[in-house]
């Protein structure tokens, strides 16, 4: 295999932390975050395919013709998953930090102090008025 | 066989490109899928067909339900309102 994938994956891990870095939108971090990890993808197969091999499904051929490597696919695999769970819990964490922060900007959130919100969440309207005198 | 790879190589970069330049979180979700069809493609292309089935499912329908999801939680749901 050329140097192909190697620079695809360069360039897509690249490019996302890019717009990690620069991102105005939780929502659309978690996408950048995605971007990332899709060069993981790339650089794994990368590693494990061979030229003119065949899927590593051994039905309709005989044992011991040239196939790409199997690990390297299963890692893949455990990787899109692992991807997919954590793209979740971020988006999850994102709109918590909306409900609490009130806005996506990363830039506008505000800094959570120790017994401030929670109190006013718990709905006890005592807690939230004696946490706001003794503040 | 040895043209098809590089080119499908250089689209996955520019649909991963367009998932970060794409600013709009709700456009951000059709490119989001788009990248998902590539990286498919490009997995059955690279011979790792169970790889591109698992990708198709999370990928480019699963993902963007979530994020979708996401969407709609935060704009029907008023900043700093009771959960």
């Amino acid at each position: 295999m050329s140097v192909l994938p190697y620079a695809v994956a360069a360039w897509l891990f690249g490019i996302g932390l890019y717009g990690i870095a620069t991102s105005r939108n939780f929502i659309h971090l978690v996408g950048c975050l995605g971007v990332c990890q899709s060069a993981t993808y790339v650089l794994l197969l990368g590693l494990g395919y061979r030229w003119g091999s065949i899927a590593p499904i051994f039905y309709d051929h005989p044992p011991g013709t040239p196939a790409v490597d199997p690990v390297m696919q299963a890692l893949v695999l455990t990787d899109i998953v692992v991807g997919a769970t954590l793209t979740a819990l971020l988006l999850v964490l994102t709109v918590q930090a909306y409900k609490r922060g009130g806005s996506l900007d990363p830039e506008k959130l505000r800094p959570m102090r120790a017994g401030d919100k929670p109190g006013q969440s718990r709905g006890s309207s005592q807690v939230s008025d004696g946490g706001r005198q003794a503040s | 066989m040895s043209v098809i790879l590089p080119l499908l190589f250089l689209l996955t970069a520019i649909s991963g490109s367009a998932v970060v330049l794409v600013r709009d979180p709700i456009r951000q979700v059709f490119a989001i899928a788009i990248n998902g069809l590539v990286l498919t493609i490009l997995f059955d292309a690279l011979q790792a067909p169970d790889v591109a089935l698992s990708e198709l499912a999370v990928g480019s329908a699963a993902v963007p339900l979530l994020f979708l999801v996401a969407l709609m939680a935060v704009r029907t749901q008023p900043p700093g309102a009771e959960p």
